[in-house]
């Protein structure tokens, strides 16, 4: 977090994390390009504008494919979690590659026409009336364009501008743009591959990205069915106090499916909603920092007692009343205004 | 502060935390070999696009064009096909050369280009010093007599295949076949760019066709849609010198 505007906070683990991406993304097609195919002997070798297609095409899946393993498994396990950190950034570059990749597609196969090569690309290939030939190359466009919507609204200031809901549900977006990913291949290039590599993958990817999120959906609504909320008059007995650790949260859901998030710090008790105003991210299962809830996704910070984050910053959110009493937490499910000052419950003169 | 958080990791604080570290030392070092191993197997088993090529050794020739379906012109026996030859002609790009053929059909013409082969079909690209033109030399009769101009029916055939447009599939692309390539190849014929079928199984010792309707004339629309998928269609096959042509009945075409 910083005071001066930036358009890219910068530091150490953003340059390693982009330098990985961009090592990861450079190999891959130096090795596509230019050593694989001078091993493979051919009468004639595929030609070089379709190679860079498949090259920038393949790279894209698979880029995109790791980009939406991260998530669950940083839902399944916090130690991934520094890999969510600059997620983002892959984002823009695997939107960077998929759009060579048209670029490629549209200069070879759309061109040396007395057609505009825009024009041809949405008339030369549209029977949707079929299956097998199906214009995979809607799909394909669908993909694109909601890769773009994204790299070009990834910055906070659009999350800003939008709101955080908004831009969070525009956001989920990709999971349909990865779905049209898929068709893209299936119906496209897999139709006439024999080669055994890449089908090999999209099936891995495909299922594996499948089975993550399940894990991680399983892993949620577990939660939300353990966690036993004792009403009493307004007050929910929600949690004991031994279940927290010092400077640590705890993420409890209340009767309705709304989550809270408990912290305890400096001999005191504070509860706050447990979803970051910046992406959602859950504020329990992050730490008090210099006095601060700090979001476990990109640390933005609020003060426990009245959920604003500190100046000059101007996020908030809501914040709820406890009690004390014999261990056991006690919590008003009645959230209040974001913002709003609730004195915190001092463990030393009630426990 | 920051020891008390070591586990925890906070970008633009610090580094991964000490008890990440190993795992994601471990999923960075995976992502790179991810990346290297299927950049170049993926590119290392792709399938062979086949040896069709240009060859791009500028050639004239000298013979009788015929415009149906689609532009052809039937060369006498010379130094590069000494058993004559029929060629089928293309324009540059996406062209096919249609309009400046059909003032000359059943002419001899002159013609020059670069050529694309791929087994024993044969494609000009028209252009350069010598346009499709009607003959400044002519052919001697004896020479004209050379040129096999007789058409042979070969009967009824069930054949399975693909709908190629001929300049892609003889080696403008490679590879210039199958559905990832489908738009191009209508765009192709759109263009007036010869279409071809190409057989699983050879018929006379040939598994390429020139491609018409059933009343000679160039395929349309309707069976433009089954460009590129694997089908099944019956036709009537004819011999014009050494070019099989595939008359097929679009009723019957069925995409397997």
């Amino acid at each position: 977090m910083s005071v001066k505007y930036t358009p890219v906070q910068w530091n150490p683990n953003k340059y390693v994390y982009d330098l990985v991406a961009l090592a990861g993304i450079v190999l891959y097609i130096v090795l596509f390009l230019k050593f694989a195919p001078s091993e493979i002997e051919r009468a004639q070798q595929v030609n070089y504008p379709i190679l860079r297609m498949r090259a920038f095409g393949t790279c894209a899946f698979i880029l995109l494919s790791v980009i939406l393993c991260i998530g669950p498994l940083a839902r399944l396990d916090p130690r991934f979690l520094p890999l969510l950190y600059n997620r983002r950034h892959l984002g823009v570059l695997t939107f960077a590659v998929a759009l060579t990749h048209a670029s490629y597609v549209i200069d070879w196969y759309f061109v040396f026409s007395p057609t505009d090569r825009y024009v041809a690309l949405l008339s030369s290939n549209v029977d949707y009336s079929q299956f097998l030939g199906f214009p995979f190359e809607a799909f394909g466009i669908f993909s694109l364009f909601v890769l773009l919507v994204l790299a070009v609204t990834s910055h906070d200031f659009w999350l800003k501008f939008f709101t955080p809901p908004f831009w969070k549900a525009l956001h989920m977006m990709i999971y349909a743009g990865y779905a049209s990913l898929v068709a893209h291949v299936l119906f496209g290039y897999l139709q006439g591959a024999t080669d055994p590599i890449f089908p090999v993958l999209v099936a891995v990817f495909s299922i594996t990205l499948l089975l993550l999120h399940l894990a991680a959906g399983r892993k949620e609504t577990t939660f939300d069915r353990d966690t036993n909320a004792n009403a009493d008059g307004n007050w929910i007995n929600i949690a004991l106090l031994d279940d927290i650790e010092d400077e640590h949260g705890l993420v409890v859901p209340l009767p309705g499916g709304e989550r809270i998030a408990i912290f305890r710090y400096d001999g005191k008790l504070s509860a706050t909603s447990n979803a970051c105003a910046h992406q959602n991210g859950p504020l329990g299962e992050g730490r008090i920092i210099d006095g601060c809830i700090t979001c476990p996704w990109h640390g933005f910070q609020y003060r426990p007692e009245d959920g604003r984050a500190p100046a000059p910053f101007t996020e908030k959110i809501a914040t709820y009343r406890l009690q004390l009493q014999d261990g056991q937490i006690l919590v008003d499910p009645t959230p209040n205004p974001p913002g709003t000052h609730v004195d915190p419950v001092l463990i030393g003169e009630t426990h | 502060m920051a020891n008390a958080h070591n586990d925890f990791f906070v970008g633009y604080i610090r580094g991964v935390p000490r008890g990440s570290r190993g795992l994601i030392t471990f999923v960075t070092l995976a992502f790179v070999v991810l990346m290297a191993g299927a950049g170049y197997f993926i590119s290392a088993t792709q399938p062979d696009p086949g040896p069709g090529r240009f060859f791009f050794q500028y050639k004239s020739f000298t013979g009788i064009l015929e415009t149906s379906p689609y532009p052809l012109i039937r060369v006498a026996p010379d130094d590069t096909f000494p058993n004559g030859h029929t060629l089928l002609l293309a324009g540059q790009g996406k062209r096919g050369v249609q309009n400046k053929a059909a003032s000359l059909a059943g002419q001899i013409v002159d013609v020059g280009g670069v050529l694309l082969k791929r087994g024993d079909i044969d494609m000009l690209q028209v252009g350069g010093k010598v346009p499709l033109r009607a003959s400044v030399d002519g052919l001697s009769d004896i020479v004209r007599d050379s040129i096999d101009l007789s058409v042979t029916d070969l009967g009824v055939w069930r054949l399975t295949g693909e709908i190629c447009d001929g300049k892609c599939y003889t080696g403008a692309m490679r590879p210039g076949t199958g559905i990832a390539h489908k738009a191009c190849a209508n765009l192709c014929l759109n263009g007036g760019i010869p279409a071809v079928f190409v057989s699983t199984a050879p018929v006379e010792g040939s598994e390429f066709f020139l491609l018409a309707d059933l009343e000679g004339n160039p395929i349309d629309g309707a069976l433009q849609r089954f460009v590129a998928a694997r089908i099944q269609v019956d036709g009537q096959i004819e011999r014009r010198g050494d070019l099989l042509v595939f008359k097929v009945d679009l009723e019957t075409v069925e995409v397997l």
